[in-house]
């Protein structure tokens, strides 16, 4: 459905500014039906990637197809196959809910008997019935956000681009947002993307694609991406990270990544298991642990893992500390 | 598919549903596509519904130069005696003025919610839109003309009341002239207001261009024996083109004007100012932001 080709976007730079490459020589498919999160820290290049998929901007080198149609060539064939859901809402507030999907159709060919139509259909994935009338402005945030995907559903996408779509949203309304998406791909075997920064959500779909400093870290499915770690991870809060970070390499052949402020072994050398490491630790170390512990890897460990053994392999050292 | 993990790799969504034709997708089934005149009609129609959902929008524009047009008009009639204008009084003259000022009122809000609907996110779901970009732009610059026409059809109720007649005929021509002047000053704010980041910025914008040309257009008072810098200036600008094509069917009837040679001048003036405006408005918009290309890595 999308096939991203050696796409690279480097950014003008200003006078004091060196231009800066966001999206660096990335190659990504995504097939049909699928269900894919797109993850990364804050300035990997995921929003410049999305605003490419949604022809905002062109990039510098590469190819994007869409649905087998090139996408910067003929961006209003692509357009007409997905919907988007940005992460601040592209509704009028000051408009009704009805009057809002009114021009959404217009925009898309859709008015009269064929709006109507299409209507109900859109609005039975949502929450919204009895609201048509309401201004956008009255409804909660979940409420408001599902107008967005009642919005893309009336044209009928073959593909749903999401970025960050439940920020700001409670965990109820988080929920029923994503199955709602869930079920679109699963009954209409819709395509859908989105980016995000909460891994629980990325637990239960298709595939998860991991970006870092514009480059494509690892692309999988949860299941595969959770085997990577094939050990628990161990867990440490220290009041001296550093400290314990140059101890536990110097003494122990450990290495240890910094995650904001905590300490993480997810590679526990030789064939010591984590629960042993805890053991050792707390033995040795007992002035530098606030709290320690050991869990099963989830995908956030993973991508702890992955973006820290990229920054590694970027300068040339140990994998040391990600952002948090 | 590039790793980075040392787990062994089970089989990835690349092998297990690459199989997966991207070409064969619903050819058959083009999605139906919007014309220029129904995404300008659909856009135009909401920035109407706004302007009418807020009446302190609606009194201010009105009020703001019919205060300004009752107070300078009674204030300078006593003194107002232009050169082949002798009988008519400054309410009269300043009539079109008051006009025209509407439209410019009513182009330089349109232009300012540009800059709101990119700051609130509406314009982004309008640009992925398999829309013409050229409707954009005549969705924008359409509400602002219905705006505008909307505001002077209340103070066109006044004018046989200052002794100013028009024919029927000579109103549909009005109504034609105030929609292509809010067109070509809308055009105008969305060039300015399409870059812009912040509404503050396009105040200023407004009160160093807009104004300007609004009060050096013969709108405020005749070009007729002002100095010779000031007359040029006031000939290249085409809003002072705009102000005879709006005064002139106040005192003739359109037949009587169609065979003038100055109105058919000052009429062309305003409609290369238009076209101009709108297209480079279009380009503005189909203008994608790009990414530099830059030598070998």
């Amino acid at each position: 459905m999308i096939r991203i080709e050696a796409l690279t976007h480097v950014y003008p730079g200003g006078r004091r500014q060196p231009p800066r490459t966001a999206v660096a020589d990335l190659t990504l498919h995504i097939p049909e039906g699928r269900f894919t999160i797109l993850s990364g820290p804050n300035g990997s290049g995921k929003s410049t990637l999305f605003r490419i998929l949604c022809g905002l901007a062109r990039p510098s080198r590469g190819r994007v197809l869409v649905a087998g149609r090139d996408l910067l060539a003929d961006p209003a064939a692509a357009r007409a196959r997905m919907g988007v859901v940005f992460q601040s809402p592209a509704v009028d507030k000051h408009l009704s809910v009805q009057e809002n999907l009114s021009i959404h159709a217009a925009l898309y060919g859709l008015t009269g008997a064929a709006f109507r139509a299409r209507l109900d259909e859109a609005l039975g994935w949502t929450d919204l019935d009895g609201r048509l009338g309401d201004r956008v402005d009255t409804l909660s945030g979940g409420l408001a956000r599902q107008v967005e995907l009642a919005k893309c559903l009336l044209t009928r996408p073959r593909l749903l681009l999401l970025d960050e779509p439940t920020t700001g949203l409670d965990p109820a309304s988080r929920r029923s947002f994503l199955s709602a998406l869930t079920r679109l791909r699963r009954e209409r075997g819709m395509t859908v993307l989105m980016t995000s920064h909460i891994f629980s959500e990325a637990e239960d779909v298709d595939s998860v694609a991991i970006m870092a400093n514009g480059r494509l870290l690892a692309h999988d499915t949860p299941q595969a991406l959770r085997a990577r770690l094939n050990t628990d991870v161990l867990v440490i809060d220290s009041p001296e990270p550093d400290t314990l970070v140059e101890r536990l390499r110097a003494d122990l052949g450990v290495t240890a990544i910094r995650h904001g402020d905590e300490l993480r072994v997810d590679e526990p050398p030789g064939h010591t298991d984590a629960v042993a490491l805890l053991e050792r630790v707390l033995k040795d170390y007992r002035p530098l642990v606030r709290g320690i512990t050991v869990k099963q890897p989830a995908l956030e460990d993973v991508f702890i893992h992955v973006t820290a053994e990229a920054r590694a392999a970027r300068s040339g050292a140990t994998p040391q500390e990600t952002a948090a | 598919m590039t790793v980075a993990g040392k787990a062994p790799v089970h089989g990835g969504p690349e092998t297990t549903l690459s199989r997966a034709n991207d070409a064969s997708l619903d050819e058959s089934e083009a999605p139906p596509r919007a014309s220029l005149w129904a995404v300008g009609a659909a856009l135009a129609r909401r920035e109407f519904t706004r302007f009418i959902r807020q009446p302190t929008r609606v009194i201010g524009s009105i009020g703001q130069p019919l205060i300004f047009w009752v107070l300078l008009g009674a204030g300078l009639t006593p003194s107002f005696s232009a050169p082949g204008m002798e009988g008519m009084t400054y309410l009269e003259y300043f009539y079109p003025g008051v006009l025209m000022m509407m439209i410019l009122f009513a182009s330089v809000f349109a232009s300012i919610t540009i800059i709101e609907d990119r700051d609130q996110g509406f314009l982004q779901g309008v640009l992925v839109a398999p829309v013409p970009r050229l409707g954009i732009v005549l969705g924008k610059v359409g509400g602002a003309s219905l705006v505008a026409l909307f505001q002077t059809a209340i103070l066109l109720v006044a004018a046989p009341f200052i002794g100013l007649s028009v024919s029927i005929g000579g109103a549909v021509l009005l109504a034609i002239t105030l929609v292509l002047i809010a067109l070509g000053f809308t055009g105008l704010g969305f060039l300015f207001a399409w870059p812009m980041k912040s509404t503050a910025g396009f105040h200023a914008m407004m009160m160093v261009i807009m104004m300007p040309m609004w009060v050096l257009s013969g709108a405020f008072f005749p070009i007729t024996g002002v100095p010779s810098w000031l007359h040029w200036i006031m000939m290249i600008n085409p809003v002072t083109h705009a102000m005879t094509i709006l005064r002139a069917p106040f005192y003739a009837d359109p037949l009587t004007l169609f065979g003038q040679g100055s109105y058919l001048i000052a009429l062309a003036v305003v409609i290369v100012w238009v076209v101009g405006c709108l297209s480079l408005a279009a380009a503005r918009v189909s203008a994608r932001d790009k990414g530099i290309v830059q030598s070998a890595p």
